[in-house]
């Protein structure tokens, strides 16, 4: 997507469009809200992609930082603490805190690498999760918090799923554009540095450690930011979504769609959470069908359905005796 | 605290940690001999548990009969898992790949075993039971102490011993070993590297399942045993990778810490053990025994 007007931009944008505007026409209530979850949980795998998509660092860590935005969220809205905040300030800032929080972890964390980081963040999911779970005043514990008001923007309350999608919808194409000017930036070419060799990226000069730290902190923002949404969308929340399964639901995800691809990490939420809902049909097999495609697709396509799409435009345009586009990657 | 509460504490410590370091002496082993890390771990103990199970309650078979017929299934399913996740993967040119091609392996074993076995918990008796059907109990000096937490330790132990003795003492070990540093030159040898890492997943899934046997009557047959594999990732950490002596100590200390802080934080033990892990990542990446091998999965 270099050129300002190439044909594949064009019928990405168009594709966008017809989606927007049929979506909430042909869906209502329940498929909405399915819908609508995983656009919140794009704006989550948007973070996993800055991480392992360009860093090449395989993080759990993501639903820690989903459960903390959902969490301060409900209480900063609710008056359990005393504080009400008006929701649309506190949804602002929801990311900025965390940005703040996923730094300092970050900043500890980062100074492992490789495997020994990927565990660090199970640990941290393992914590959060035992701490969500349990500590009463500030989580619920097991019953969650309930009654948290739904987003307020001058005056106009969002209730029903289909008014949410377009705010939803709009969030996620601003996350996704900032991904992609990440990707073009001097921080985006110093994480993929990274990801290719480590120690080459350390001998051109590139801060390791502190380009690492700040993707971190960029995918803690952003996952907390998916759910202080996901929290007001439900009107609830409750610990059962922040564990170590989910989290690595949410990895599958981003590995699904093409872990280094704006378009791809979109489509893989989509198809994560809509797809068992189209075959619900096969309902006891889908877990198992899932579990193969996903073997399947790292065995044949390990970058995922972006991958894929890349790898057949290459065969047709080579079949075709075109000028080759660079986009490769 | 009183002294037989402490006992039988250690006692289901040292046995969960036993489990656990099965669990880790297999992640290790894998780690060795391919460089993949196994998130689908816990989930072949899982399946071990629902097998043998099954031979016991569905097919009626004795002991004597259920071992060999068990251990003919953990062949099979080895080969299975190392031709369908492993082998057609290792050249890989994403390192996540892997990884991930485990995690869908992991949520395969769920499903499958759900579908085939139902999703209800099911209970397999203790191996020693009293007259009445109940756990049976060991008594010494007059401390009650729990036969399968027992048997769990010895069978774990003497285990954990043949194959470590496998591995650093006989001659097919380190022809497997050889094979794992270094499959080419290996190769040329006359060591079959597909053999060598055939009979590793063989091993590593023995091991996992015959854990998942042993702690079935404690924990029952479920499919969410896999995520006891969380705990043996902790054990790693803490022994050091690619160390199977530290591997061992740290997958006990793991399964003291979570038995004892149940008595005093119960909905927090996890938060010990991972805070534990946090911890001794920060302040001691290298693990207490300081692995020779570097970060290499």
């Amino acid at each position: 997507m270099k050129r300002k007007f190439s044909p594949e931009a064009i019928v990405l944008v168009s594709l966008l469009v017809l989606f927007i505007i049929i979506t909430p026409r042909v869906l209502s209530g329940y498929s909405m809200n399915v819908v609508n979850i995983a656009l919140m949980f794009a704006i989550v795998a948007y973070g996993i992609s800055v991480m392992l998509g360009m860093g090449g660092q395989l993080t759990f860590a993501a639903v820690s930082f989903m459960g903390g935005g959902a969490y301060f969220m409900a209480n900063m809205c609710t008056d359990r603490l005393g504080i009400n905040m008006p929701t649309l300030p506190a949804l602002l800032l929801t990311p900025v805190v965390f940005a703040g929080i996923a730094f300092v972890i970050g900043l500890l964390l980062l100074k492992l690498s490789g495997t020994y980081f990927t565990f660090s963040t199970i640990a941290l999911v393992q914590v959060t999760y035992a701490f969500y779970n349990n500590y009463k005043p500030l989580f619920g514990g097991a019953d969650g918090i309930s009654g948290i008001p739904t987003l307020n923007l001058f005056g106009y309350k969002f209730t029903s799923y289909n008014t949410w999608f377009y705010v939803l919808i709009f969030l996620v194409i601003i996350v996704a554009v900032i991904v992609e000017l990440i990707r073009d930036s001097q921080l985006g070419r110093s994480l993929a540095a990274i990801r290719d060799n480590e120690t080459a990226a350390l001998t051109m000069g590139i801060n390791v450690y502190m380009t690492k730290v700040i993707a971190f902190t960029i995918a803690g923002a952003l996952a907390a930011f998916g759910g202080a949404l996901w929290c007001m969308h439900g009107r609830f929340v409750g610990s059962d979504m922040f564990n170590y399964l989910n989290a690595a639901q949410f990895i599958i995800m981003a590995m699904l769609g093409g872990v280094n691809n704006t378009v791809g990490i979109f489509v893989g939420a989509l198809l994560v959470k809509v797809l068992p809902e189209i075959l619900r049909s096969l309902q006891s097999y889908m877990q198992l069908i899932w579990g193969f495609f996903i073997i399947l697709l790292m065995v044949f396509m390990p970058t995922g359905l972006a991958g894929l799409y890349e790898q057949i435009k290459a065969n047709i345009k080579h079949k075709l005796q075109k000028k080759r586009e660079g986009a490769g990657q | 605290m009183d002294f037989r509460l402490f006992c039988t504490l250690a006692l289901n410590g040292i046995a969960m940690g036993v489990v656990y370091a099965m669990l880790a002496m297999g992640l290790i082993l894998l780690i060795r001999a391919v460089g993949v890390m196994n998130f689908a771990q816990g989930d072949l103990l899982m399946f071990g548990a629902y097998v043998t199970s099954s031979l016991i309650l569905d097919f009626e078979l004795p002991l004597y009969l259920m071992i060999p017929v068990s251990f003919i299934c953990f062949v099979v399913i080895g080969l299975v898992f190392m031709f369908t996740i492993y082998w057609p993967l290792r050249k890989a040119s994403y390192p996540a790949a892997t990884i991930i091609a485990t995690m869908g392996a992991s949520i395969i074993l769920k499903e499958l075993a759900t579908l085939i076995w139902g999703a209800l918990p099911r209970s397999l008796p203790p191996i020693i039971t009293d007259a009445n059907g109940k756990p049976g109990i060991l008594y010494i000096g007059g401390i009650p102490l729990q036969w399968q937490y027992v048997l769990t330790i010895i069978v774990g132990a003497i285990l954990i011993f043949l194959i470590h003795m496998l591995f650093e003492k006989l001659y097919v070990g380190k022809m497997m070993q050889a094979a794992c540093q270094d499959s080419y030159a290996a190769n040329l040898m006359g060591v079959p590297a597909i053999a060598t890492i055939s009979a590793t997943y063989i091993i590593v899934v023995c091991l996992a399942s015959v854990g998942g046997f042993m702690i079935a009557p404690i924990y029952m047959v479920r499919n969410t045993l896999g995520t006891l594999q969380l705990r043996a990732f902790a054990g790693v950490v803490i022994g050091g990778f690619g160390n199977i002596k530290g591997a061992i100590i740290g997958s006990l200390i793991v399964g003291l810490v979570e038995v004892f802080s149940t008595v005093f934080l119960s909905g927090y033990k996890d938060v010990t053990v991972f805070m534990l892990i946090i911890l001794f990542l920060l302040i001691r990446p290298q693990g207490l025994f300081g692995g020779k091998i570097a970060d290499k999965a």
